[in-house]
């Protein structure tokens, strides 16, 4: 990270000669040495790849192909640049997007033009400074040392040096991050005693849906939605409460009307798409999806499930043929991806299926069973469910057992996906064989962790946690037993003392709890645990 | 349940359509006007480089007067993104300030802020800058050699103050409230834009039951026109 700003290697990005001139000379005015030139994107993710840049001034709008925001979310995706990076767009107008994303490919700051020497300057001094400030906390979560990151949230807040939002945003981050739902709710709710915010309302919003309150988290939204239209996260927030409480509909038409607002997000259209699907508005979700390919092109968000969410709905709508068409363009699209492969190959077999071609959905099924066993871990249950529904429907029904077997194993504690594997088997009628699976897979799962609880209170650690990683090679998704394996890897560093290669592997299962669920209930517990052990003396 | 969203185009579409292409053109203007006068500042004489700032000047109040009619249009609308967010007052007006400088000195023009170093405020960045800016644009035609930006917090408001040594705003623009339209004069060039862009700007600033606003005033430190932003 640069000390200075005379000291940065810097980027300037825009499509404008005059601009490009422009921009460098204000910044050897500055006495910047190291400045470097981009007219596309294509030359700017060329030079972001080659070099570490302290600082990039990107104009947002550049014509053809790329926009600014998206160089930034693809550069940040390929960790060409990191926290460090400051990244200051240049825009004629601002737009909402540039500042309502993610918090992580938000850029540092944003220039209205025209913009003068003196006020890029002050802008720069001013945000080397800001990241100098918060780089402890940034080293903290990367770290995924979050409670750290909390405690230096806390103690920055007591100095009054920074911006306390800034610092706020980030703690209330961290807060949800380790899943201290209550800890965040009390937090978000003094912070809009003071002054009531949209992010912090929809804070509120998201603790509300994360334990569950869905009527009220729906509430929160619809009111943030109320006073503000433009504030689309709400709506996106709004659409998955009213999607979990089981309101299809409106939750669609809420994405729907976003869509009107800000026409270019890719991930929300695909996400209307999805639900288009879900309602059986073929003709909407077709088009949405059509949309959503064309708006992720130029993105890191270009996603082979639209692709395959098109195909899927195609079928549907009794167009096979065209289905496979859009197969192939995936196909092309994503070479080298085994996840894209093996969701084509599933839609494939549905739509040969449709087009009474049986050997080729044969074919199109034992590729994609190929592909599923290649990575177990990385198989979404979606795709899990497609496929049984697809072998099912070819008379294949022990290998369609099999798979729903495992997702019962994987999820055996998500009502949502045992009610989903129920429906399948209805839709097979087969509903009380069906039953049976889920009854008895859900024991052998239970069983296993009960030996490995006992394991773990006579002391015999090791052995548990040899019997939990090796069950975990085949049910790679449960979280209630990787989250069970770590409580192992604490116990056996609180006896024998701390070890970085546990207290990593630690790390990464808790994240994977974190992401399989949210709402795991030891999750917070071993965060705290694993937070204390990394800070003893070794 | 289902809403028609597809907008009809009207008169006030094309305006705002224009505008900002307007916009757009000018501002790749100002960037070359600029660099003209870097290139140039040693090479010609003075009155050459007075008039290519004061071009400069002309060109920058009508990129204000752009920049307020859109704003105003999205506001309309409530299409303007806009993000009430923690700021450092006191970055936002030596911005400000840093904007105007080479007009201001241009004319000689002393332009001082008083602001302390850990005051922080709630507002729309841009929004409340572009009032700022117009408030020190005001202040630049009236004033004689001075003006002063002041920011306190008082009573849970953020009150700035645009002061200067001028005569004071005339009787008539007083009495009127500064939210209608009583400034607009097409002989005389107040197009009262800029009030009307301001005081809007501040009546979207809430805090519970607080709300913005925006009074003029003849006093303060210099006896000159003020102009006064009180913001929740």
């Amino acid at each position: 990270m640069a000390t200075s700003l005379k000291q940065s290697s810097t980027l300037v990005i825009d499509d404008f000669q005059s601009m490009r001139a422009m921009l460098s000379s204000f910044l050897k005015a500055m006495g910047v040495a190291k400045i470097d030139n981009a007219a596309t994107a294509k030359e700017a993710l060329a030079l972001l790849a080659a070099k570490k840049y302290d600082i990039v001034v990107c104009d947002y709008n550049l014509g053809q192909g790329q926009n600014g925001q998206q160089i930034l979310e693809e550069a940040k995706y390929k960790n060409y640049i990191g926290y460090s990076t400051i990244w200051v767009m240049v825009t004629a107008e601002k737009t909402m997007d540039m500042f309502m994303g993610a918090a992580e490919t938000r850029p540092d700051d944003y220039l209205l033009k025209p913009i003068t020497e003196a006020l890029l300057e002050a802008r720069l001094s001013k945000l080397i400074e800001k990241k100098r400030s918060l780089q402890p906390i940034e080293d903290a979560v990367s770290a995924k040392d979050y409670i750290r990151a909390i405690s230096l949230c806390d103690e920055l807040l007591k100095t009054q040096s920074t911006s306390t939002q800034e610092l706020q945003r980030i703690k209330s981050d961290q807060l949800m991050m380790i899943g201290d739902f209550p800890a965040a709710l009390a937090y978000f709710e003094s912070i809009q005693l003071i002054r009531s915010m949209p992010w912090a309302k929809t804070g509120l919003g998201k603790v509300y849906f994360m334990t569950r309150e869905y009527a009220k988290a729906k509430a929160i939204f619809q009111e943030i939605l109320e006073e503000n239209k433009m504030y689309l996260e709400a709506a996106d927030w709004l659409s998955r409460t009213l999607d979990a409480l089981g309101e299809l509909e409106q939750a669609q038409s809420v994405l729907t009307r976003a869509m009107t607002i800000s026409p270019n997000a890719a991930l929300r259209q695909k996400n209307l798409a999805d639900l288009a699907y879900r309602n059986g508005a073929f003709d909407l979700a077709h088009t949405s999806y059509e949309k959503a390919i064309k708006l992720g092109e130029h993105s890191v968000h270009k996603s082979p499930s639209a692709y395959s969410g098109l195909a899927r709905v195609l079928t549907a709508k009794n167009d096979p043929t065209e289905a496979l068409r859009v197969l192939d363009r995936s196909r092309g699209e994503f070479k080298n991806d085994p996840d894209a492969a093996l969701q084509t190959a599933v839609i494939e077999g549905m739509a040969y299926q449709k087009l009474g071609q049986r050997e080729k959905a044969r074919a199109a099924l034992d590729l994609a069973e190929g592909l599923m066993a290649g990575q177990p871990g990385n198989v979404s249950t979606t795709v899990a469910m497609d496929m049984a529904a697809a072998l099912f429907k070819i008379g294949d029904k022990d290998k369609a057992c099999e798979l729903l077997e495992s997702v019962v194993k994987n999820n055996h504690e998500n009502a949502g996906v045992i009610g989903m594997v129920g429906a399948v088997f209805d839709k097979a009628g087969l509903t009380e064989e069906g039953g049976e699976l889920i009854k008895k897979s859900t024991a052998e799962v239970v069983g296993i962790n009960n030996q490995g609880v006992v394991l773990a209170n006579e002391g015999r650690f090791e052995e548990g946690i040899d019997l939990m990683r090796k069950a975990l090679q085949v049910l790679p998704n449960n979280d209630l037993m990787i989250a069970n394996l770590c409580g192992m890897l604490i116990g056996l560093m609180s006896r024998d003392g701390k070890d970085d290669h546990l207290l990593l592997e630690a790390r990464e299962h808790l994240d994977r709890v974190r992401l399989l669920n949210p709402n795991n209930k030891k999750y917070n517990t071993y965060m705290n645990m694993l937070s204390k052990l990394a800070s003893l003396p070794a | 349940m289902e809403q028609e969203y597809t907008e009809d185009i009207n008169f006030s579409d094309f305006i705002a359509s224009s505008t900002h292409d307007m916009k757009n053109s000018l501002n790749i203007q100002i960037g070359f006007l600029e660099e003209l006068m870097g290139e140039c500042r040693n090479k010609i004489d003075a009155a050459m480089l007075d008039r290519l700032g004061h071009t400069i000047y002309e060109a920058g109040r009508m990129n204000v007067n752009l920049i307020q009619i859109l704003s105003l249009y999205k506001l309309g609308k409530s299409i303007y993104p806009i993000d009430i967010a923690e700021q450092s007052v006191r970055d936002v007006l030596e911005e400000v300030v840093l904007q105007n400088q080479s007009i201001m000195g241009y004319k000689g023009i002393e332009v001082a802020v008083a602001c302390a170093e850990n005051c922080y405020w709630y507002f729309d960045r841009d929004l409340i800058s572009g009032v700022l800016i117009n408030a020190l644009n005001n202040a630049y035609n009236y004033t004689t050699d001075k003006i002063r930006i002041v920011a306190n917090i008082n009573a849970g408001m953020l009150e700035l103050r645009v002061e200067d040594n001028g005569r004071g705003y005339p009787p008539g623009l007083l009495q009127a409230n500064v939210d209608d339209s009583k400034g607009i004069s097409f002989s005389t060039g107040s197009t009262g834009l800029g009030f009307y862009f301001s005081s809007k700007v501040a009546g979207m600033h809430r805090n519970g039951d607080k709300q913005g606003r925006l009074t003029i005033e003849n006093g303060g430190t210099y006896g000159g026109g003020c102009f006064v932003l009180n913001l929740p």
